[in-house]
């Protein structure tokens, strides 16, 4: 069982220099988003972002 | 294996509850869930007054949220609305979340003068957008988009949350374009979930769903000025697997979610179950604001009947499913409408909205 609970973590790794890019545009969207004008009013904080979205918007165990 | 540790028991203390000032909804959405939405029962500011008590201390040791929701929370009025807002304290993060139909200027300034952060429900361009229907049938299209140019005359920023019924290629780019030139700073993407008085099936082809999620990367990719929740928790899950601290990155313990309903009724975990009746647990409630502090029915989650069960339910997933580390287990009231029970593992919704796209995401990073 433990090998199978593996797989899609070992799928995830198998493609890490794919993966890389996007994961780097998202870092620098993440910051973008950060330094529009107005940030500190909006939905995204911006000192940090994925922590300050609106809680209703937290992904696990969360009311839709 | 790496153990995934996270969501084991139930957090005493929530992130944020979610409250129903009224039962009714002006509209009648053809997937909504809620089972009285066409009768007004409004929420007693005594309700209010004793959720804020508990609140209130919460906000000053953490960040903490009040989401006002349905029914449709502006269906209350902005008078009653206000007396419900008004004993919590400025700690309080509050938010909104409309079918953006009754928003105007004056619901505007509302939200302005308290701070409160508003989401609003839509399911993208006018085609996309046929559920979402007045009691007469009528499409309800142009009110949202009236109602959200209020929210633009008035520089509000807002968040969005999207029903996708029919996730295939071809859909996704043209929701991300469109939620572009919306302006919305946040996106949540549900794919339409059999739950509450919804019955309608859930289930669609896996190879459609994942090139679904994959376009929306794509699409996102190209201009990525919205938080879309689902694509910015896949990267997060990705990102920590190749860093490897996934393992730490669920949340300790459940959030209790507290729902209090608009008669003082809290249930917990997963607000599609307030309204509803099961012949073994009975209103699904554990207990009223009305009689005993919040703080109070959060103690022991246990002793509500159908909560031990769940909690067997995510330690199934725990056990036996792959991607237990990006999803952390399986919806309650998932688990319930679809499977008639709270132990059962994988859902229909779990398919749609975990697995098929952390699949999309990795199928897009490997096409040609």
């Amino acid at each position: 069982m433990s090998d199978a609970l593996d797989r899609v973590v070992d799928r995830i790794r198998d493609v890490r220099g794919e993966l890389a890019p996007l994961l780097e545009e998202a870092r620098l969207a993440r910051l973008a988003r950060s330094e529009v004008p107005g940030a500190d009013s909006s939905a995204v904080c911006a000192w940090n972002h994925f922590e300050n979205i609106p809680t209703f918007f937290n992904w696990n165990n969360r009311p839709r | 294996m790496a153990t995934v540790n996270g969501m084991r028991g139930v957090s005493r203390v929530p992130a944020y509850v979610v409250m129903q000032p009224t039962t009714l909804c002006n509209l009648d959405c053809v997937y909504c869930y809620l089972p009285l939405r066409a009768q007004d029962r409004r929420m007693p500011v005594e309700v209010a007054r004793a959720v804020a008590a508990d609140a209130n201390v919460w906000a000053a040791r953490d960040r903490f949220s009040v989401v006002w929701h349905g029914g449709e929370p502006l269906a209350a009025g902005r008078e009653h609305l206000g007396a419900l807002m008004a004993p919590f304290g400025p700690a309080v993060e509050q938010h909104v979340q409309t079918n953006a139909t009754l928003l105007d200027d004056a619901w505007c300034e509302f939200f302005a003068a308290r701070g409160v952060r508003v989401s609003v429900s839509v399911d993208g361009p006018e085609d996309l957008n046929g559920q979402r229907v007045s009691r007469a049938g009528r499409p309800a299209y142009a009110r949202i988009v009236q109602g959200i140019a209020a929210l633009r005359r008035h520089g509000q920023s807002f968040a969005a949350l999207c029903v996708v019924g029919d996730p295939r290629p071809g859909v996704a780019s043209r929701l991300y374009e469109y939620f572009l030139e919306l302006g919305c700073d946040t996106l949540g993407v549900n794919i339409e979930e059999r739950e509450g008085v919804n019955e309608r099936a859930n289930a669609h082809d896996p190879a459609a769903v994942r090139a679904f999620w994959s376009e929306l990367v794509a699409a996102w990719r190209a201009d990525p000025r919205i938080h879309v929740r689902e694509l910015e928790w896949s990267l997060r899950y990705v990102g920590a697997v190749l860093d490897g601290t996934s393992g730490d990155l669920l949340p300790r313990e459940l959030d209790p979610i507290p729902t209090v309903g608009h008669d003082g009724a809290v249930v917990l975990l997963s607000p599609e179950l307030a309204g509803f009746h099961d012949p073994v647990h009975g209103d699904f409630s554990s207990g009223n604001v009305l009689q005993a502090p919040l703080s109070e029915l959060l103690v022991a989650p246990r002793r509500t009947s159908w909560v031990p069960e769940f909690l067997a339910g995510v330690e199934a997933c725990r056990e036996t499913c792959p991607y237990f580390g990006f999803c952390g287990g399986g919806h309650a009231a998932n688990r319930y409408f679809e499977h008639g029970r709270f132990d059962g593992t994988e859902t229909e919704h779990c398919r749609n909205s975990k697995i098929h796209l952390l699949e999309g995401v990795l199928d897009h990073v490997r096409r040609p």
